[in-house]
């Protein structure tokens, strides 16, 4: 609370204060706790700064569906003169299409935070390309987690992980690519180790017929599927992991972190990801072209984008990996909590093996031919 | 018989009745035909318009076994809810021991007020490797540990089904059966028959009516719940509503979705056929 009211008092000095009722509708994709994150943390703080201003946050559910439906509502309101979301936080993929189909607007240059933003995935999300139309409010990684009471020297790469996989079956668990991003993102890092195209399917050009040649590395990946545990869900790895079901597994590190620090984890438990990589998201701030408070959403995102509240918010509270520069973010943490965030995975792994995701067509692509070669 | 007023001008009669059936009409007309008419038609639109059945064949090519699983789940669950609930309706009925039966009755009902999501969730925990049920077997030293295994597949789903939806059917039968005319099942009982031969031969067949309203009503739902089988089922096969979601969530594909959606509604559709058919009989043969 303290701490609420000196950054309250710091922003107080540089932003000016209108004193009129205003409402800025905040409407985000993602997990509950990106609610609770508006709702709990980041909204009361820009009521404090903001005299007259109610901040309401509104959630769309989780993964890129909840991303979806807030594209499908900003699209219904198209032939409207003015919309009723003024911030919206979405997932890359919706991102680009919104971009494209010119849902957004250009927003960055007009924030004072902007010049902090310098990850690739501002610029650019899966091949499209979104420079000014977004601020990322957090980036987050997935991991294999791993019981070290179980596996005693980890797997340090994807073909390590396979074999590793083979002498011990049923050991290995993910969720497929039915039940959540930590199974997707798992098998697109498997693309990215065996098909031999890895950086054509995270940068594009998109060529429908390059499917034909992933045969070999999909086949590996039914036969690896015979030998490893189907979880329901990311949160059903993290629970298997937990009654020591299964020794490994691929999970979101914020969640894992998050998970650690309530109890609900065994806190043995580490991470590693394997060579070449796997792959992680930011999540966006984005302004809808005819948003209503525009001006208001804009200071709502200089806001959240500041270092001290990717410090306290975005590190502190809910372990994510600050969405932008993290050295701006560092000076605003303790040496040890800047070092909790990389206790099992180092900066320099993180920078060399935390890949994007796919450009959108392959990701849409590998799914399907997953469903079609590898599930069925 | 119309009165001869109205059947002089049978426009009079009738709009009264179409007044007050109107909103109700509307009601169903805007939030249950117009969308159901929408989404089978967008399972044969394509893209620009023209008539395809290219995604009904890929919902068939990806996801058939999704949909024979989804029947042979369904099938399964309503036949382990027809024996259980037929056992608690009918020792209810006919049970002896007035304490037991007072308290089957208290306990019976309590899973109609679990929302599906916390059944799921609590199936999930007690049915899996090393859950709450294997952890107690194996601590009473009823199982061996290394034979524990994970229930978290298409048990899992018939087990959780059939946990929601035995109360629903129970009370209804039970209901049924305490209206029957105990005249004949004490006749059958001073001829000496045993009570599970009561239950089978004289109660059952006087509330089949009712135990198939029951069943084809359970259907529907198990048909429609989303969240059990996303928190119980890992990976494929699995049910209907998990693969619509799947298409919806990863793809933005509403025309494959609405391409499966079909299927839900060929499989209830004949569910809802028969339950017509006999509340028709049954309405017919009230009026004669």
């Amino acid at each position: 609370m303290k701490r609420s009211l000196v950054l309250g008092a710091a922003f107080g000095a540089v932003l000016s204060l209108p004193v009129a009722a205003q409402t800025l509708n905040v409407v985000t994709a993602g997990d509950t706790n990106m609610v609770d994150y508006i709702n709990d943390y980041l909204g009361p703080l820009f009521e404090s700064q903001n005299s007259g201003v109610t901040v309401r946050a509104l959630g769309t559910g989780p993964g890129d569906g909840g991303s979806q439906a807030l594209y499908e509502k900003l699209s219904a309101q198209q032939g409207n003169d003015v919309w009723d979301v003024d911030v919206g936080v979405v997932h890359q993929r919706m991102a680009g299409q919104m971009v494209t189909e010119g849902l957004l607007q250009s927003y960055r240059d007009k924030t004072a935070t902007g010049a902090l933003v310098t990850a690739d995935s501002a610029e650019n999300a899966l091949g499209v390309d979104v420079g000014g139309y977004v601020m990322p409010m957090f980036q987050s990684q997935i991991a294999i987690a791993y019981n070290p009471a179980l596996v005693t020297t980890p797997p340090q790469s994807y073909a390590d992980l396979a074999d590793w996989a083979a002498a011990n079956p049923g050991q290995f668990g993910y969720n497929g690519i039915t039940g959540g991003m930590a199974g997707v993102g798992f098998v697109f890092g498997w693309m990215y180790a065996f098909s031999d195209m890895s950086e054509t399917l995270r940068n594009g050009p998109f060529d429908a017929a390059s499917a034909a040649s992933w045969t070999p590395a999909l086949d590996g990946l039914k036969q690896f599927n015979t030998v490893a545990t189907i979880t329901p869900g990311n949160a059903g790895t993290l629970d298997a992991l937990n009654r020591g079901e299964i020794a490994m597994g691929p999970v979101w590190m914020d969640m894992f972190y998050t998970w650690v620090a309530d109890g609900r984890l065994n806190p043995d438990l580490k991470l590693l990801i394997p060579a070449p990589g796997m792959p992680g998201q930011p999540m966006y701030y984005v302004v809808p072209e005819k948003a209503a408070e525009a001006e208001l959403a804009v200071k709502f995102i200089e806001l959240a984008t500041s270092p001290e509240v990717q410090a306290e918010g975005i590190v502190r509270r809910f372990n994510w990996l600050p969405g932008i520069d993290a050295n701006a973010v560092k000076e605003n943490l303790t040496a040890e909590e800047w070092g909790a965030l990389f206790t099992d995975v180092s900066p320099e792994v993180l920078a060399e093996r935390g890949l994007s995701m796919p450009q959108a067509d392959y990701f849409r692509t590998i799914l399907e031919t997953y469903e079609r070669q590898v599930a069925n | 018989m119309p009165t001869a007023d109205a059947s002089s001008s049978p426009l009079r009669g009738i709009l009264p009745g179409l007044v007050l059936i109107f909103p109700a009409l509307l009601a169903i007309a805007l939030l249950y035909v117009v969308p159901l008419a929408r989404s089978v038609v967008f399972a044969f639109v394509d893209a620009d318009g023209g008539l395809t059945t290219a995604h009904l064949r890929t919902a068939v090519e990806l996801y058939g076994r999704d949909v024979v699983f989804t029947v042979l789940v369904a099938l399964a669950s309503l036949m382990l809810i027809s024996v259980v609930s037929i056992a608690i309706a009918g020792y209810l009925t006919l049970g002896a021991t007035p304490w037991a039966v007072t308290a089957l009755r208290w306990l019976y009902r309590w899973p109609l007020f679990i929302p599906f999501i916390v059944a799921g969730q609590t199936a999930r925990n007690f049915l899996a490797r090393n859950g709450l049920m294997n952890s107690l077997l194996i601590d009473s030293g009823l199982m061996d540990p290394a034979t524990a295994q994970s229930l978290l597949d298409w048990r899992g789903l018939v087990l959780t089904f059939a946990w929601k939806q035995v109360p629903f059917v129970t009370l209804l039968l039970a209901g049924a059966m305490a209206s029957v005319d105990r005249s004949t099942v004490e006749a059958a009982r001073n001829m000496g028959a045993g009570r599970l031969r009561c239950l089978i031969e004289i109660l059952l067949p006087q509330v089949r009516g009712t135990l198939l309203v029951g069943l084809i009503l359970s259907l529907v739902t198990i048909m429609s719940v989303l969240s059990v089988p996303m928190m119980v089922i890992a990976g494929n096969p699995t049910m209907m509503t998990s693969m619509m979601a799947h298409r919806v969530t990863y793809y933005g594909d509403y025309a494959v979705a609405n391409a499966l959606g079909l299927f839900s509604y060929l499989i209830t559709a004949v569910a809802a056929y028969a339950y017509l058919r006999m509340t028709l009989t049954q309405h017919n043969e009230g009026a004669r």
